[in-house]
């Protein structure tokens, strides 16, 4: 048996910028993630909330790439050190508070980010903050983090209609040169969540399995290579 | 031509995952000097996390870009100069304090002042205590004052208005706000430094201490000794202190006796919920200053559906005038309601009947089963009466609805219940005591 050839580690530019997102439904919530982009001297704050694959890490990070000076605080990737990273953040310029309901009901980290908020508050800083869900359906246990997530601007996040998901998809596979067919595509949307985060990554994962075996892109393969990933 | 730190992390980008880059890298700022390169770290957590999975790699990186040695320099600190002071608001009538030369610096937030706060009938008793504290500072029968309520109804706006005052009226008064996170984490530092003198000296050389959320002292014992004697302290020379808590103090665990029924010796004021009159002001005072035009018919309709408290009130606010601005819109009755649908379901869904009722029976230590059954004990009857008079005032159910809800029962007695509790609420302390209670409950957080 042959090894498979290794394909290039070759990363392409991370299309995480506020002119890449597909507006939707959510153009007043991109307007105001825009907005906070800009230092008025004065404290401000946006909070996104929807459902995974509706857009926030985008939004978030694409507003950390484009701040002047900007923190950003992924708290479900953070783990652990989400606690450490929510006291030591300093309140200048833009903080990104993203996946805020990774912490909820977690006494320590929630007195935490009611601390920086207050900080945020009093240095007239500007908070971006997404959440699965609007503040007061979240299950934080301290009143006075809800209520001060709830004194934001809020923004129920929807999800992209299944065309603009599929367009996205087509554009991305054809940045990396690779046809996605209307079969290959029509497979995709039955057979995964329409997340477009998720999706994205699993054409990115196909065109680098189809590389490395040197086959092109149609159903049967993608069956072979998520067999062989549950396997 | 590109700098050597933007090649650089054009390589690392490469190399590592963008929430990564954003997490650690993209916070650096960056100092070249020739054969120099200084990455400025926002603090020091950021500073280690580098420290630890980046630096060689830049350090390789930066080399070999440089084509020569490169000396990489990790730091905490900033390019940025440090903020200029807010400018005074226009529309906050907030006359500024005159300038006095002092080595005190006040960090008093300005933009809380007596003239912006919006009196009711819930809070009109903080205002009035808060405002003849600021005009009479350090007299016993008000020292400490002590504004305890729910989150987000305006406690900390009377404490910054009362210190604001007092500074105004008498130039130079030393006014120290600090929130409770601060004095805990001030005193921590000060431990450590082994220089609690100063930590004492800085808290007791004031005219006026105010200190914001002190239920977060609760476990926290020695915190709790050093603020018990820094109380005494300021309390001995008639220094006036301000606390705010989220409910009477004696009702907060982990709280030491001997300062709980200490800071019940002056004047403590119950801050409650906003009526709906209230709340109606609040919405149509925040719209003035946001220069957003709001009718009395939008503020009536979002006060009737959101009860709970004022910081709800401002992100209804806050959300609406970002629609309004970003669609070009004027705020009508249909607008707000689209714009707010959101928010305003949100509120809706936690004031069921099912939620009221569950609320009530744990209140009343009854199951839900007993208020729905046939059976009308005293206590029973009672507790049913007061969750049906409850759903009838949060919630837009009718007579007969909430009738069907608790049992299947005629609207004839719902509406005897309401009249009934009504009644109690202006002859029985108790009854009015369960009321405000329960009211709070269910319309906070």
């Amino acid at each position: 048996m042959t090894t498979p050839q290794l394909p290039l580690n070759f990363r392409f530019p991370p299309r995480t910028r506020l002119a890449h997102f597909l507006p939707g439904d959510n153009a007043v919530a991109l307007a105001s993630v825009r907005q906070l982009l800009v230092d008025t001297g004065e404290f401000a704050g946006v909070l996104l909330a929807g459902p995974a694959g509706s857009g926030k890490t985008h939004l978030a990070s694409s507003a950390v790439q484009e701040a002047n000076t900007a923190q950003y605080l992924p708290l479900r990737s953070l783990g652990a050190q989400a606690l450490p990273a929510l006291e030591a953040a300093l309140t200048t310029g833009l903080v990104v508070i993203d996946d805020v309901d990774a912490i909820a009901g977690r006494r320590a980290e929630e007195i935490a980010l009611f601390d920086l908020f207050n900080r945020a508050k009093s240095d007239r800083a500007r908070l971006l903050v997404t959440s699965a869900e609007l503040p007061s359906r979240l299950a934080i246990h301290l009143p006075d983090l809800v209520s001060r997530l709830s004194s934001l601007v809020q923004h129920r996040l929807r999800l992209l209609p299944e065309f603009e998901v599929r367009a996205v998809l087509v554009d991305r596979a054809r940045e990396r040169g690779l046809d996605l067919s209307g079969e290959v595509l029509d497979f995709l949307m039955r057979r995964f969540p329409r997340d477009l985060g998720a999706l994205i990554s699993i054409v990115d994962q196909l065109d680098v399995a189809s590389m490395a075996a040197q086959r092109r892109l149609t159903v049967p393969f993608i069956r072979r290579v998520i067999e062989s990933v549950k396997t | 031509m590109q700098n050597l730190w933007d090649r650089c992390l054009s390589r690392l980008d490469a190399e590592f995952s963008e929430q990564d880059i954003l997490t650690w890298l993209k916070p650096l700022q960056v100092r070249e000097e020739p054969g120099v390169l200084r990455l400025l770290a926002p603090n020091a957590f950021v500073l280690e996390s580098v420290r630890e999975r980046f630096l060689e790699r830049i350090q390789e990186i930066g080399a070999f870009l440089a084509e020569g040695p490169l000396d990489v320099r990790l730091e905490v600190g900033s390019l940025n100069k440090p903020k200029p002071p807010p400018p005074p608001r226009a529309n906050g009538r907030a006359e500024p304090a005159p300038v006095v030369h002092d080595d005190f610096e006040s960090n008093l937030d300005s933009h809380y002042t007596f003239d912006n706060f919006v009196e009711g009938k819930s809070n009109q008793l903080g205002h009035a205590a808060a405002f003849q504290v600021a005009m009479n500072p350090g007299r016993r029968e008000s020292n400490p004052l002590l504004l305890y309520g729910g989150t987000g109804l305006g406690k900390t706006h009377l404490m910054y208005a009362a210190g604001n005052l007092m500074r105004r009226n008498r130039p130079g008064f030393r006014v120290l706000y600090q929130r409770s996170e601060q004095f805990v984490s001030d005193m921590i530092k000060a431990l450590n430094a082994k220089n609690m003198d100063d930590f004492k000296s800085r808290y007791r050389n004031v005219d006026a201490l105010l200190i914001d959320d002190i239920q977060f002292f609760a476990g926290k014992d020695r915190t709790q000794e050093e603020f018990f004697h820094t109380f005494n302290a300021l309390f001995e020379s008639n220094q006036q202190i301000i606390l705010t808590c989220d409910r009477y103090p004696k009702e907060v665990e982990n709280m030491e006796p001997r300062l709980t029924s200490r800071l019940g010796w002056g004047l403590p004021v119950a801050i409650e919920p906003p009526d709906f009159e209230t709340r109606a002001a609040i919405l149509l005072r925040k719209a003035e200053q946001k220069g957003l035009k709001l009718t009395e018919e939008v503020a009536f309709m979002i006060a009737r559906r959101m009860r709970s408290h004022v910081r709800d009130l401002e992100g209804a606010l806050n959300t609406l005038s970002a629609r309004a601005h970003f669609t070009g819109r004027l705020v009508t009755i249909e607008f707000a309601q689209e714009a707010l649908r959101d928010l305003l379901t949100v509120q809706e869904r936690a004031l069921s009947i099912p939620n009221i009722q569950k609320m009530v029976a744990d209140y009343s230590q009854l199951r839900v089963a007993d208020l729905l059954s046939k059976r009308r004990t005293r206590h029973l009857a009672r507790a049913r009466q007061m969750a049906m008079a409850l759903t009838k005032e949060l919630t837009t159910h009718s007579l007969p609805e909430i009738g069907d809800a608790f049992g299947g029962r005629d609207h004839t007695t719902v509406l005897h219940a309401c009249r009934l509790i009504a009644e109690l609420r202006e002859t029985d302390g108790k009854t009015r005591e369960d009321w405000d209670k329960l009211i709070r409950a269910l319309t906070s957080g």
